[in-house]
Formats: C-alpha cells, sequence, structure tokens
C-alpha cells in the first residue's frame, strides 16, 4: 500500500509537480514585476521522501490523511522573501488581487510571550497558465502553498527546520530550544528594527 | 456517468420571508422519463457549464455552501439535500420566484461528480383533444424540459474532503455580457467567485495582446492589435473570456490567431472574469511606434491618439506630430536601444 502510494507520488512529482514548480516560480515572479524589495522567489515541489513522511503521519489505526494525494496540499510549495516587515502585507495585497484563495493565515507563536516561527500562509490555486494542457488533469494539484517571510523570519526558520527537524541525534534538549527561541526573538527585533528604519528613511526621503 | 442519486426539492422564496422555507423534496427514482431528462442534463453539464467558479473562503478553509454540498456528496439523502435546498431558498426573492431544484450525484472512474440545478417555474396551457371536443386548462407550477432558462453548478473531484473547491456554472437566464451568471446563483447561493481574479485575467489578456502586438509580422495586424487596446476602455466591469475579444473588437482571423497562440495555456482562452480597465491599462502603459527612419514614438497608451496626430502620405508613409515642453533628453547607446523592454 505504501509502496504503491510512492510509486503514485513519484510519478507526479516527476511528470508534474517538478516542471509545474518551475513554471510556477516564473508566474511568481512576473506578477511580482514592479514590487519592491523582494529579496527572491522560489517553488519547488515537495520530495518524495518528505511526502512519505507527511503521508505517513497518525497511527496505523487513525492515519492523519485518509487520501494523502488529495489531502496533502502543499506537494507545490512557494516562497516569497521580502525585506521588511511591512513589505510582506503589500506583497500580500498584489497576491491578493492575482490569486484565490482558501487559506489565509499569519502563523504566530500562541503566546505573545513566546518567540518562534512567524510567517504568512497562503493556500491558493494553481494558474491556468502554468498548465501544460497535455498533462493528465487528475494528476495536476489545484493548490499550492505560499509564504511570504522577511528575510529574518525565512533564515530562522531554515535553521530551525534544520537543526530542529532533521534527525541531527534525537530531539532538541530544552535548553538548545530555548536558545532557538532566543535566536528567534532576534529575529523578531531585527525585524522591527529595519521596519523602523525603513520607514523613517521613507519619511526622511519624502519630507 | 452511472447516476447514483437524484433528489429534488420544491424552493419557494425565502430571502424576505423565512417562514416560507419549509421545503417538500424527493429522491428521483433511477429509471423512467424523468431520469431519462436528468441524465441528459447531467451529461450535457460537462460542456453546459462554462463558467469556472471557485468557493469563497474566509480565510480558514470555510464555506457555508460547499460544507452542505460536501456533506450531502459524502451520505447523499432527502435530508442532507434538503440543507442545500434551505440555503437556495433563504436566497430566493420573489423576483427569483419558485423553482425546482435537482441534485444529481454520480462517478466518473474515480472522481465523484455532483450536479445542482434549478428550474423555475412557468405557467403553461394543457390542451386535451378528445374526439370531437378539446379541453383547455391553465397549468401553473409547470418545469420546462426545453432547458433555456436553468442554473447548474457543476463539482468533480476524487476526493469530497479535500476537492470540489473548484467547480464550473452556468445560468442560461442571464443575457446581459455584463452579468454573465447571477449574483443569485453563483454569488448569493454558491457564495462563490470566478475561479479567474480580475486582475489575472485581464493581465493575461494584456499580456497575449503585447506578445501578439510584438511578433506579428504583418504591419497591418500589427496596427489592428493596437487599435483594438484603445476600445478596451468599454469594457470595463464585463465579464468576458479572451475568446470573446474576437467579436467585442471586431478582430480578423490573423489577429485573433495571434492573440491565442500568445496564450501560455490555450485553454484559458475560455476561462471568463471580470475585465478591469485600470490593470489593463496598467499592463499596456506605453505605446510606442518605430519608422524606417529610425525614429521612434513613445507616449502613453491612454493618450497615446490624442497626444500624438497620424497622418497618413500618399498611402505610403506616415507622418507623426506632437507638440509639448521639453522636460528631459538622453542618449543610449546601441545595446540600451535594443535590449529586450528599450
Amino acid at each position: 500500500m505504501r509502496q504503491e502510494l510512492e510509486l503514485q507520488y513519484r510519478l507526479r512529482f516527476e511528470g508534474i509537480l517538478k516542471p509545474l514548480a518551475e513554471s510556477l516560480e516564473v508566474y511568481i515572479r512576473e506578477t511580482l514585476a514592479g514590487v519592491d524589495r523582494v529579496d527572491r522567489v522560489q517553488a519547488r515541489a515537495k520530495s518524495p521522501s518528505r511526502f512519505m513522511a507527511k503521508a505517513g503521519k497518525g497511527s496505523h489505526d487513525n492515519p492523519k490523511y485518509s487520501d494523502p494525494i488529495s489531502q496533502i496540499q502543499d506537494q507545490i510549495g512557494a516562497r516569497i522573501i521580502v525585506l521588511y516587515v511591512s513589505d510582506v502585507e503589500r506583497v500580500a495585497s498584489t497576491i491578493d488581487r492575482y490569486f484565490n484563495h482558501i487559506e489565509k493565515r499569519d502563523l504566530v507563536p500562541e503566546s505573545v510571550s513566546e518567540f518562534g516561527y512567524f510567517g504568512r500562509h497562503y493556500l491558493l490555486n494553481v494558474p491556468t497558465d502554468i498548465i501544460d494542457p497535455d498533462w493528465d488533469k487528475e494528476l495536476i494539484p489545484d493548490f499550492f502553498e505560499l509564504q511570504i517571510k522577511t528575510l529574518f523570519q525565512h533564515a530562522w526558520a531554515e535553521a530551525n527546520h534544520d537543526l530542529g527537524y532533521k534527525e541531527l541525534g534525537g530531539e532538541l534538549s530544552q535548553e538548545s530550544k530555548r536558545r532557538m527561541a532566543w535566536a528567534a526573538a532576534q529575529a523578531w527585533g531585527a525585524d522591527q528594527i529595519f521596519n523602523d528604519l525603513a520607514s523613517d528613511h521613507s519619511q526622511q526621503a519624502g519630507a | 456517468m452511472p447516476i447514483e442519486h437524484a433528489f429534488t426539492y420544491m424552493v419557494h422564496p425565502g430571502r424576505s420571508d423565512p417562514d416560507a422555507t419549509k421545503i417538500t423534496g424527493a429522491s428521483v427514482p433511477l429509471s423512467g422519463k424523468l431520469f431519462g431528462l436528468l441524465s441528459d442534463v447531467y451529461e450535457k453539464a460537462d460542456r453546459e457549464c462554462d463558467i469556472d467558479i471557485e468557493f469563497k473562503s474566509g480565510g480558514k478553509k470555510d464555506n457555508a455552501c460547499r460544507d452542505l454540498i460536501t456533506a450531502f456528496a459524502a451520505q447523499p439523502s432527502v435530508e442532507s439535500g434538503r440543507a442545500i435546498a434551505h440555503r437556495l431558498a433563504s436566497v430566493t426573492t420573489h423576483r427569483s420566484g419558485l423553482g425546482l431544484l435537482f441534485l444529481i450525484l454520480g462517478k466518473e472512474g474515480d472522481a465523484y461528480k455532483l450536479l445542482i440545478s434549478r428550474f423555475p417555474a412557468d405557467s403553461a396551457i394543457l390542451a386535451e383533444e378528445k374526439q370531437s371536443t378539446l379541453s383547455v386548462e391553465f397549468l401553473e407550477r409547470v418545469f420546462m424540459k426545453s432547458a433555456h432558462s436553468y442554473k447548474a453548478a457543476l463539482y468533480k473531484h476524487v476526493s469530497i474532503d479535500a476537492g470540489f473547491w473548484l467547480g464550473s456554472a452556468v445560468d442560461k437566464q442571464i443575457t446581459s455580457p455584463s452579468v454573465l451568471a447571477s449574483e443569485y446563483w453563483v454569488s448569493a447561493f454558491l457564495s462563490s467567485d470566478f475561479k479567474t481574479t480580475s486582475a489575472q485575467g485581464t493581465k493575461r489578456l494584456a499580456t497575449a495582446l503585447r506578445a501578439a502586438v510584438r511578433f506579428a509580422s504583418d504591419p497591418d495586424v500589427k496596427h489592428e492589435l493596437v487599435s483594438a487596446t484603445t476600445l478596451a476602455k468599454n469594457l470595463g466591469g464585463q465579464v468576458l473570456s479572451i475568446a470573446d475579444i474576437r467579436s467585442k473588437f471586431s478582430l480578423s482571423d490573423a489577429a485573433y490567431e495571434a492573440i491565442k497562440s500568445s496564450l501560455k495555456n490555450p485553454e484559458t482562452l475560455e476561462e471568463k472574469f471580470k475585465f478591469d480597465f485600470e490593470e489593463f491599462s496598467n499592463q499596456i502603459a506605453y505605446r510606442s511606434v518605430t519608422l524606417d527612419t529610425g525614429v521612434t514614438i513613445s507616449a502613453p497608451t491612454k493618450s497615446f491618439t490624442n497626444s500624438v496626430k497620424e497622418e497618413n502620405i500618399d498611402g505610403s508613409a506616415m507622418r507623426f506630430t506632437t507638440q509639448g515642453k521639453v522636460i528631459d533628453e538622453r542618449l543610449k547607446s546601441a545595446g540600451q536601444v535594443n535590449a529586450p523592454g528599450a
């Protein structure tokens, strides 16, 4: 069953998701043409190993996904990295004009005294423009995930993912988690300072 | 194709009269003349429902109408379908009138296929010939088989839970080009919007027009396409597809083919969207003309015809004249002039 699922996903990954992610990256760049302070745009197809890891979540008797191919909706993931916190909203307003979403949320730590992951996440429909008309329609995902983050949010999330989720000697210790939270607080603080500086600078330039 | 379930409900206008929303419904037998009619509608739906729509979400994968539709598709019954009929009644005004709602659910391969269709009530005269006499009777609440006035929405997906966000619709009662599908059916009842946003569809059209102008080898076709852009201001707010541009701008075959071949995916040709003139103007902000003398005249597209006077000289050459206060002068290298977008 698992082997069959992996084979099914690999076919989709190679035949559709990879080329679709490449086209999506170009499409998002074109959509944001003329929008300032976009550091980078990236899109990628979820690798078969990550897909299988996600598909296997939950218990044997109560799996999280009964139909992973349909239910896992971030098979294509895209990121827009911007310079300042205020740019997130600005870029998001452009995204809202050119894409319909089914999900839009700001991921923030649960408590105001906690520091961790921050980011704007969307589930957006895949534009018809980037679909090859020869592809099997049933294999094309309806949606892709888009994250909009600042450079600091992105840097912290990448390191956190690498250290926290990879199997590097088991789970992080309490001390390591505290240091990770400290780094998140520093990233959050740097974002606030740079945002204030950018705001001051633009006010001075306009004065 | 097999239809597995079919239900019908009499839906009264209930928007201003919640007490009128008591709804009677029934299961439709999967054989007989009525089933034959429904099978026909169900079969044709893929072709007839030509407006791509998407459920609106508050941001948390939430849509009240979709919730009812997926609940019905997961457990089809007179009761689960009645919830959909109640929703329709709650947005139905007396102007929309009495309607007969059909919910038809089947499977195509691995995919679930759900057709939601509403036929308006009509009146008719029944004439019966009996030997030498003719009796006539006025009938109310007649639902016509000649389906020129029905509304429908179609959803197909292998997963009821994760899919059924995107669908397609038709509203045969609408004739105005600026409406296409009634607010009542797509927006109020289905709580949906076009799959293609105004900005997305308009930018797609403008990008295709720009590319078509750039790559057309025939100067007449180029000129025809450029002229078409000046007519676009009349399209503001209209619902259209790129295919509709042909008739709206009376384009020649060559000009239309140039636009078509500039689309990344030809399937976008038929996607409907609401034209946004501001977006269009931004996407084709500048118009330029290059003469065989090496002179290039460039001006904002919106004001080009007002700022630059064009005269045809003996049919073989053009004279362009313009006037204004000089505010800048520049020099460019050969590379800058030849660079894309220069």
